[in-house]
This record gives C-alpha cells, sequence and structure tokens, in this order.
C-alpha cells in the first residue's frame, strides 16, 4: 500500500483557478496544496514543500507545463514525483505526448471543482496501485 | 472535509465573483482584437489574444459558464490556425473572429444554475404532471362507485374503484398518477377519507389532486378537505354535469402544452445557448442551422413561434420569413428575428418583411425567455378566439366549415374516405325550459366532452350552432360513421344530468354522409343536414345515413 496523498503542488498562473483548485482540493478533498504561479515559482518552492503529487497548467506564460517538468526532474529529489498536466488540449495524440514526456495523466480544463479532488485521487491510487 | 453545501456555497461565491469579472475580461479581449493592425502580422499582439481567450476555455466551465469554454475553444482552435499561417488575418478570417467573438459575448451570459447548485437543487425534480384521464373512486358505497364508475368512463376516464381505504392506500404506493375522488365517511372513521389524504399528501412533489365527496356538508369538514390537499367538495348525491366541470377546471389548472420554438440560425453554440435558455423556461424547442432544411421540422414540429437569425449563410433570415410567410398554415405565426442589428430602419424593414419582433444581440436570457413567451401566449390566445367556440372550446362555425373544404379536397387529391356528420340533441328547448339555462348548458358541455374524447384525434368536432355540432370523421365511410356515433348515442342516453336536485337524460339526432356521394363541400354539408332531418322525423334518438342521390336521365342532358 502507497503512502496517502496529502502533499500536492499546484502550478497555475490564473488567480481564479487556484482559488477553486484550493477549494476543491482543500476543502473538499482534505488535501494539503501548495500553489505556484509559474514554472520558476514552483521550481524555488518545490525543495521547501516536498509535494507527493505535481499538478501543472500546461499553458503558461515564461515557463510552459512541459518545461517546468523537465527542470523538476533535474532534481534529484524531483526525479521520479508523479506528475498530471492540466489542460483544455485533450486530443488524443496530445495526451500520448504528455505521457510520452513523464506525466502520469491528464486532467481536463475545464474541470469540475466537485469532482476533482476525487480524480486526483483516483490517478494517485493508480500510479501506485 | 468540509459540508458539501458549505462547498457549494463557497463555489457559489467564486462563480459569482468569476460572473463579475467577465465583462471586464471579454472587454479586454475585444480590446486585444481590435488593436491588431490588418496590414501586417503582429505576433505579440496575436499571442497574447489567444492567451486570454484560452483563459477562458480553461475557466468558463469550472465557473458554470459551459458554453462559453465550448465558444472559446472555438475561437481559440481558430486563432491557433490563423496564427500557424504566419500572415495578417484577411479580410474572410477578421470575420469569422468577429463573429466568435460577439459569440462569446453572448453565451456568457449563460451561466448553468445546474452545474453549480445542482447537489443541492437535484432533490427537486422534474415535476410529473397527473395522468388527468385515470380517476381513482374511494367510496364504501359500492352501488354509487359503480354509478360513478359507469358515468365518468362514458366521458373516457379510466376508472378504479376502492371499497376500502386500505386497498387505497395500498394502490398509491404503486401508482399515485390519478385525480382521487374521495368519499369522506367511512365505516372505521366518520372523516376516514380526509385523514387518509392528509397521511398521503405529505412529501409529494405536487399533491394529489383530490375531489372529496360527503353527505354531510359543514364548514369544519371542508375546511378539513382543503387541508387535505382538496380542490372541491361535492355533495352527495353527485352531480355528474359539476363532477365533469371539476375534473375540466383541473385539467385547465395544470401547466398548457410547453410552447414550441423552433430556431434558425446557422451557429450551432448561439442555438444550443438559445435552446438551453428557452428549455429551462419549459418550452419544447427545435433547432435547425441550415435555413435551406427548414421545410421538414417547419411542417413536421408546427412550431408556435420561429426565431430566426437575420445573417446566416446560403439564405437569409429575410427571404426565411418571406418563405414561411407564404405558405398558408403559417401566415399568422409568430416570427421573432434575432440580429446584432441595432439599426432602427433595418430593423423596420425587416418587419415589414414579416417578422414580428427584433431582438437585439447579445440577448439577456430572461429577456429572451419573456419575449418569446408574451408572443406565443398571445398568439395562441387570439387563435383560439378565431377559432374556438367559447362554452365548449371546439371549433366554432367559421372554423369547422373551413376544416371541411380544406379535408373535402384532400380526400379527392388522395382518394381516401371521409365522412361528414350533424349531431343535434333532441327537444333541448324542453331541456332549458324545464331545468334553466345552466343545466343546458352542461349538457351541451357532456356532449362535447364526449364527442372529443370517443372520436379520434385525427377527427374535428365543431359546435356548428346552439345544439348543434358537426364532425368530420376523416379515412372513414359512411357505413363505419354510423357504427361509430351511434355508439356514441347510446352512451349519451345513458348519461345522468342533475338539475334542482332531479335527474334526467337527453338524446341526440345524427345526420351521417359520406364524400364518395357528395363531392363537395356544400353538397356534403346539405346532404348530411337532410339526412339529420330524417332521423328527427323517424322518431328522434338515431343516426340515419344520407342515401346516394339517384342518377335520374336529367342529368345526361
Amino acid at each position: 500500500m502507497a503512502d496517502k496523498l496529502t502533499r500536492i503542488l499546484y502550478v497555475e498562473d490564473e488567480p481564479d483557478i487556484q482559488t477553486v483548485a484550493r477549494l476543491a482540493l482543500e476543502t473538499l478533498g482534505g488535501f494539503t496544496v501548495e500553489i505556484c504561479s509559474s514554472g520558476s515559482e514552483a521550481l524555488d518552492r518545490a525543495p521547501g514543500f516536498q509535494p507527493q503529487f505535481i499538478l501543472l497548467d500546461v499553458m503558461m506564460p515564461g515557463m510552459d507545463g512541459p518545461t517546468t517538468l523537465g527542470k523538476l526532474r533535474e532534481l534529484p529529489q524531483f526525479a521520479s514525483t508523479p506528475v498530471i498536466f492540466m489542460t483544455a488540449k485533450v486530443q488524443p495524440s496530445e495526451v500520448a505526448g504528455y505521457r510520452a514526456i513523464g506525466a502520469v495523466d491528464v486532467i481536463p480544463k475545464p474541470f469540475d471543482p466537485m469532482t476533482l479532488s476525487v480524480q486526483v485521487q483516483a490517478i494517485w491510487e493508480r500510479c501506485h496501485g | 472535509m468540509a459540508d458539501t453545501s458549505d462547498v457549494q456555497a463557497m463555489l457559489k461565491k467564486l462563480s459569482d465573483g468569476y460572473a463579475a469579472q467577465l465583462p471586464e475580461k471579454l472587454g479586454q479581449i475585444e480590446q486585444a482584437w481590435s488593436q491588431l493592425p490588418a496590414d501586417h502580422r503582429d505576433e505579440e499582439g496575436l499571442q497574447t489574444l489567444h492567451r486570454m481567450v484560452h483563459s477562458l476555455t480553461g475557466s468558463g466551465k469550472t465557473f458554470g459558464f459551459a458554453l462559453l469554454s465550448d465558444v472559446a475553444r472555438t475561437l481559440e482552435e481558430y486563432l491557433k490556425q490563423i496564427g500557424q499561417a504566419k500572415t495578417a488575418p484577411d479580410e474572410e478570417q477578421r470575420k469569422r473572429i468577429q463573429v466568435l467573438l460577439s459569440e462569446l459575448q453572448q453565451v456568457a451570459m449563460h451561466r448553468e444554475a445546474s452545474d453549480l447548485a445542482g447537489w443541492t437543487e437535484s432533490a427537486r425534480t422534474g415535476q410529473k404532471a397527473v395522468s388527468l384521464n385515470r380517476i381513482f373512486v374511494v367510496e364504501d358505497d359500492s352501488a354509487l362507485a359503480e354509478l360513478l364508475k359507469v358515468q365518468l368512463s362514458y366521458f373516457g376516464y379510466e376508472v378504479s374503484v376502492f371499497g376500502t381505504l386500505e386497498d387505497f392506500r395500498l394502490a398509491m404506493q404503486h401508482n399515485p398518477d390519478a385525480v382521487v375522488l374521495m368519499d369522506v365517511t367511512f365505516p372505521e372513521s366518520e372523516q376516514g377519507g380526509i385523514e387518509t389524504m392528509k397521511e398521503i399528501q405529505p412529501g409529494r412533489d405536487i399533491p394529489v389532486p383530490v375531489i372529496f365527496l360527503t353527505a354531510h356538508d359543514e364548514f369544519a369538514s371542508r375546511l378539513e378537505a382543503v387541508r387535505a390537499g382538496g380542490i372541491a367538495y361535492l355533495n352527495k348525491p353527485v352531480n355528474i354535469g359539476s363532477l365533469i366541470d371539476k375534473l375540466d377546471a383541473l385539467t385547465s389548472n395544470l401547466p398548457p402544452a410547453p410552447y414550441r420554438i423552433l430556431i434558425v440560425d446557422d451557429s450551432e453554440a448561439l442555438t444550443t445557448y438559445y435552446a438551453a435558455v428557452l428549455e429551462q423556461a419549459g418550452m419544447t424547442v427545435k433547432t435547425v442551422n441550415n435555413p435551406l432544411e427548414v421545410m421538414t421540422p417547419l411542417l413536421e414540429f408546427t412550431p408556435d413561434l420561429i426565431l430566426i437569425d437575420i445573417y446566416m449563410l446560403g439564405c437569409n433570415g429575410m427571404e426565411l420569413a418571406k418563405v414561411i410567410r407564404q405558405l398558408d398554415a403559417f401566415v399568422s405565426i409568430p416570427i421573432v428575428f434575432l440580429s446584432a442589428e441595432s439599426n432602427l430602419d433595418k430593423q423596420l424593414f425587416a418587419m415589414g418583411l414579416g417578422a414580428d419582433d427584433f431582438l437585439t444581440k447579445p440577448i439577456q436570457p430572461q429577456h429572451l425567455v419573456s419575449s418569446v413567451s408574451s408572443r406565443v401566449r398571445r398568439s395562441l390566445k387570439l387563435r383560439s378566439f378565431m377559432v374556438r367556440d367559447s362554452l365548449t372550446g371546439l371549433l366554432n362555425h367559421t372554423a369547422i366549415k373551413d376544416q371541411l373544404d380544406r379535408e373535402v379536397a384532400q380526400t379527392k387529391r388522395r382518394g381516401t374516405p371521409l365522412s361528414f356528420a350533424m349531431v343535434d340533441i333532441d327537444h333541448f328547448k324542453q331541456v332549458n325550459d324545464t331545468y334553466g339555462h345552466p343545466a343546458g348548458d352542461r349538457v351541451i358541455k357532456s356532449l362535447s366532452r364526449l364527442l372529443k374524447q370517443r372520436l379520434r384525434e385525427t377527427d374535428m368536432v365543431g359546435r356548428y350552432g346552439g345544439e348543434e355540432f358537426a364532425v368530420i370523421l376523416s379515412n372513414t365511410d359512411g357505413a363505419t360513421a354510423v357504427k361509430v356515433l351511434d355508439a356514441i348515442r347510446q352512451d349519451f342516453s345513458q348519461l345522468c344530468h342533475l338539475a334542482e336536485g332531479k335527474e334526467f337524460s337527453t338524446t341526440f339526432s345524427c345526420g351521417v354522409a359520406d364524400v364518395a356521394y357528395f363531392g363537395d363541400a356544400t353538397k356534403l354539408c346539405d346532404a348530411a343536414d337532410k339526412a339529420l332531418y330524417k332521423a328527427k322525423h323517424a322518431g328522434r334518438n338515431q343516426v340515419a345515413l344520407a342515401e346516394a342521390p339517384v342518377v335520374t336521365g336529367t342529368d345526361f342532358v
């Protein structure tokens, strides 16, 4: 049995989505969530927070999701931390592309705040199953 | 973990905040768009625009604006496509972007209540209408129960009788959709009927419609009956006429059939949006995206109102309205144009081409609903004044004659049979003189109801004059029509009418003519009238068939 999922890092540049995601994951899902507004902020704060699971928005100004993932993987403690991409682009070819660069799954945006934590939990259990 | 209703409240708040910011966001998008130069490519400007639209795609639905996400996605993909071309958007592309931007403005008004409030409101299921043809009679006096069953079944009601409250309770657990006729007093309790209804009513979305029957008319008991959801309180002996009146009133109290709206707009996102708004308001909606394909849905769906977008590819809204207006059946249908056009002259010009109203996009949902429903309501009301008889709701004299003309013409084209019948209540003057005009009116209503219930939906019934009715039986030859009407005649003669405590019954006579022998509507009418006269002359309470005219030598001269 895998560790219980408690600590999630969510990288998202939109303040609206940040708020609703915090509500969905913390209040409704009971997780501890650290939210970063950009890829570079995530790289700064991830080591201190020690997330078990990372949710990455794909399209962000500056450093986008895939680039952020690449940089995170360069840090030894995040070499294998599971990452989920959050994206509005959900063509199968694109999903396959994200998987190829190391994402465990893709959650399509816009997400449903009522079920987001359940989705995340399910993916967590699947990759630790 | 938090209570879901708390989360709901918080989400609602977030959604409110999002909604409040939307106009500003859309404004920024419009601005970014208008600042893009037309003559050369501005890579950075395009990207900014793309980003802003992308943000709507990814957030709208989360906050209850699903359609906003959909339209934004379409726009985003289009921008992406243009982005790959490496040139400034051309005229055509600019137009398309402009259209999508105005769609964004429109769908931004559409917030789905269900998405966010769904959890707390899901208990409020759609109201199911009670089947008004089924009646449960709960009565321990078996003779009275049987009488009610027989009398009501003449009017097409499906009646089940329960002799005890216990049996009734059981039936309500399984099959609750019925109007209940409930006796007040039962052997086990003086007010057993009322008490039982009080047990049954709580927890129902819509109360079971119940009519109480009683031998004791006391105020206290009436009050209790109302508290048990009683919609009427009738004294015994039961006057079938007033019972039928109550049942009729009950029918008209229920929501009328939903308004039928046809939407013609070549934008799928917008038709989806308008349809969602109108359906939420309880209307039935059919959408057509290709104006050239409007004819079939028009004829099959038979809308009460048509919403047409002015600017469409292939055939613009004004041309379409003209085409529709040239069809006889749609001369008076309300047509409402939807358009971004705010120029009054152009609007008036469009009205001249057959539009009744003009709604300028973007349209507030409430505005759309109220504008559409008030037009439909008025149009249906006017139509019913024009073609319906006020006492019976049947087609009036003019309308049934018009209908006969049309049906006869159609019959000839298709070579199908058709019969026409004239029905006249026997000695009706005596009914009025003896029992008074209200009793006479009730007899007329009961016959009209009987005819409507017993004939097929394709048959047409009209009130031809005072106590005279006309019936068009399509696809029916003379002999069959005689059989059908004779069965109705027998049942009508068995109906008990009650006036001033006295029971009476009446009969009718009927003349039938077959179109096979009488080639046009006037001749058919005359023949049915003559047959009616023959039936009256032969002693009334009978149905006579008009004989085929004898061909004499003079016909060949």
